[in-house]
């Protein structure tokens, strides 16, 4: 039973999303709020980059040039090279393509896993509510970034690694999340007005209770794409994430260490480039949650 | 208090045991040779053997994982895979200096952050806007800067171009004032991640607190304007300020990890990520199950507190 309602919940997603002319305000709040737009606009023209990167007349991420090692940003190498010649900004190119793919990925595994499990937990209550909180408790006593050192040490490093042991922190944080959105709808009056049909409990969560609480959870979300972000940084940077010669952001910026004196460029700018993005990351979750709720707009 | 204690202190030791379960068994359940993952090294069939006799690697998995508990309430958390030394006795050696960053890093981040909050809070309130807001778009910026990187900028600052401060160096306990010079850098860069956050809260504490009637009363008996903020309106406001400086914690142990690697501090952080790169699992499953318990103390702690100050908490 349990197999069957997972399966029918990835499909539910959609179901909430693709209802969402019911909700055109939303649409339109969302287009209408500023941070929203300021964040698009420091995340597009990034996305643009690092999906045009091997158009550009780059220096693809792993050629070396010994002659001009350790040169200053200049506009044939804007971000600068490291000491073996490589660009760096073609390094950055390809390494935030790699925090996108983690960021992402750790994104929607947390929001399939919470959607499903809160959901449970939250709306049916009782004997589930109690199994599932128990366990989400047990990964909460660890810190995050321990945690995913502690799953590091056992599978190695790796791109895929590195999502797991990230989800790993975010899934039961979604999962509280969602329960207690799940929660707070149980005793609403179009919940029981369903009940009173004799409308089924699955019907009912597929229908009316995850639809309610996309939103908030597309909030959490988007906080959850920066701290992965910045995790997946802190475990290459640890040299624990992903492995060189692959470039990422935290190992370029760890290779980057030796010469911060010398060369502040290669550990300095694609630094700089987590933190823009993470910065538009969080006006975006603030720009959706100021549309969904009349309250927070100022 | 004492039935909401011994409650707490119930779920706490059942939270604790259940890490032990998670941390024992993550390696052993996930597929392949859990001998071969924890040897590390491709080690010849007669060596594996060997290790597996030497570790008890052969008997069920829940004699091991007993004998793993009694060990445990003996204090003794077995020896390193690759040098053979005691886990306890390193972990006891690299405590003390992680301890003395943290609890410098707590008092130092209260310090600054908590006048901080509340100056900005009794400035939001006074309608003057230019240090809330500096305040609150400076603390998102420094939240979000990934924490190894701000260390990197102020290695830059203060150790390579100002020569304030050592980057690296011996940390020894025998002269304190050497020590502190040492350990100021990764303080410094803890305390600022962990200043922007204590900083936000205790401005939206200290700012709800202000609407309250007693703070009216107060004023309109004639205190001055920063004595109603500071003395009613703090205090009052200090319960979140604790929950979330406990809360933070995690935050603080995840960060201790990543200056100790960048200034090479020989502290637990160190321990780990160098037990993890010579795939020493033996020490890197003690250390991680070390940190999740005092995280989980910690908790404890936080509820303990907020109980004592909010009488209102219940079960």
């Amino acid at each position: 039973m349990k197999g069957a309602f997972e399966s029918a919940s990835a499909g539910k997603v959609t179901a909430g999303l693709g209802r969402v002319r019911v909700r055109l305000p939303l649409v339109r709040e969302m287009g209408g709020n500023r941070k929203i737009w300021a964040a698009l606009a420091i995340l597009g023209p990034i996305l643009l980059l690092v999906l045009a990167a091997p158009f550009l007349s780059l220096p693809p991420p792993l050629e070396t040039d010994v002659r001009s090692s350790l040169e200053p940003p200049s506009l044939k190498h804007p971000f600068g090279t490291d000491k073996l010649g490589r660009d760096v900004l073609s390094r950055t190119l390809a390494g935030f393509k790699v925090s996108l793919v983690v960021a992402f990925s750790v994104a929607l595994i947390s929001l399939a896993f919470g959607i499903t499990f809160g959901t449970l937990a939250g709306f049916l209550g009782r004997r589930v509510d109690q199994i599932i909180m128990a366990v989400t408790d047990l990964f909460l006593a660890f810190p995050s970034l321990l945690l995913a050192i502690g799953l590091v040490a056992i599978v190695g490093a790796g791109t895929v690694p590195v999502i797991l042991a990230i989800a790993l922190a975010d899934v039961p944080r979604f999962i509280r999340l969602q329960r207690s959105l799940a929660f707070s709808l149980r005793s609403r009056a179009f919940i029981d007005a369903a009940r009173t049909v004799q409308a089924s409990k699955w019907w009912i969560m597929r229908r009316h209770v995850i639809p309610n609480t996309i939103a908030p959870l597309l909030v959490a979300a988007s906080i959850a794409a920066a701290n992965a972000i910045l995790i997946e940084a802190s475990l290459s940077f640890l040299g624990l994430g992903i492995t060189p010669p692959a470039p990422s952001l935290g190992n370029i910026i760890r290779d980057g260490q030796i010469y911060l004196q010398e060369a502040w460029w290669i550990s300095g700018l694609p630094g700089l480039v987590i933190l823009l993005v993470a910065i538009s990351l969080h006006f975006l979750s603030d720009g959706i949650r100021e549309a969904l709720d009349p309250k927070a707009r100022k | 208090m004492a039935a909401y204690t011994l409650r707490k202190f119930a779920q706490m030791i059942v939270t604790l045991f259940g890490v032990v379960t998670l941390v024992f068994f993550a390696i052993r359940l996930i597929p392949g040779d859990a001998a071969a993952a924890m040897a590390g090294d491709n080690l010849s069939g007669e060596a594996m053997e060997a290790f597996r006799a030497k570790h008890g690697l052969n008997d069920p998995m829940l004699v091991q994982f007993v004998r793993y508990l009694g060990k445990l309430l003996q204090l003794d958390l077995g020896t390193t895979i690759t040098t053979s030394l005691p886990v306890a006795g390193l972990l006891l050696k690299a405590l003390p200096v992680t301890l003395t960053i943290a609890v410098c890093t707590v008092v130092l981040t209260m310090l600054i952050a908590i006048p901080l909050g509340t100056l900005a809070a009794y400035m939001a309130n006074k309608g003057k806007k230019t240090l809330d807001n500096l305040l609150t778009w400076s603390a998102m910026v420094v939240d979000l800067m990934p924490s190894f990187w701000t260390a990197l900028l102020l290695m830059l600052l203060f150790s390579l171009t100002l020569g304030i401060f050592p980057a690296s160096g011996q940390v020894s306990f025998g002269d304190p004032a050497l020590l502190m010079k040492r350990l100021a850098m990764p303080i410094i860069v803890l305390s600022l991640t962990q200043v922007a956050t204590l900083a936000r809260i205790t401005r939206t504490s200290v700012l709800e607190v202000l609407n309250e009637d007693y703070v009216r009363t107060a004023r309109s008996l004639g205190m001055p304007e920063l004595a109603v903020v500071f003395r009613h309106a703090l205090r009052n406001a200090l319960l979140p300020i604790v929950t979330v400086v406990g809360l933070s914690f995690g935050n603080l142990l995840n960060g201790t990890v990543i200056v100790e690697f960048i200034f090479s501090i020989p502290g637990i952080g160190t321990l780990l990520v160098n037990g993890i790169n010579s795939r020493d699992y033996e020490l890197v499953q003690n250390l991680i199950l070390f940190y999740a318990m005092v995280f989980i103390v910690i908790n404890f702690l936080t509820d303990l507190v907020y109980k004592k100050f909010d009488p209102r908490v219940r079960l």
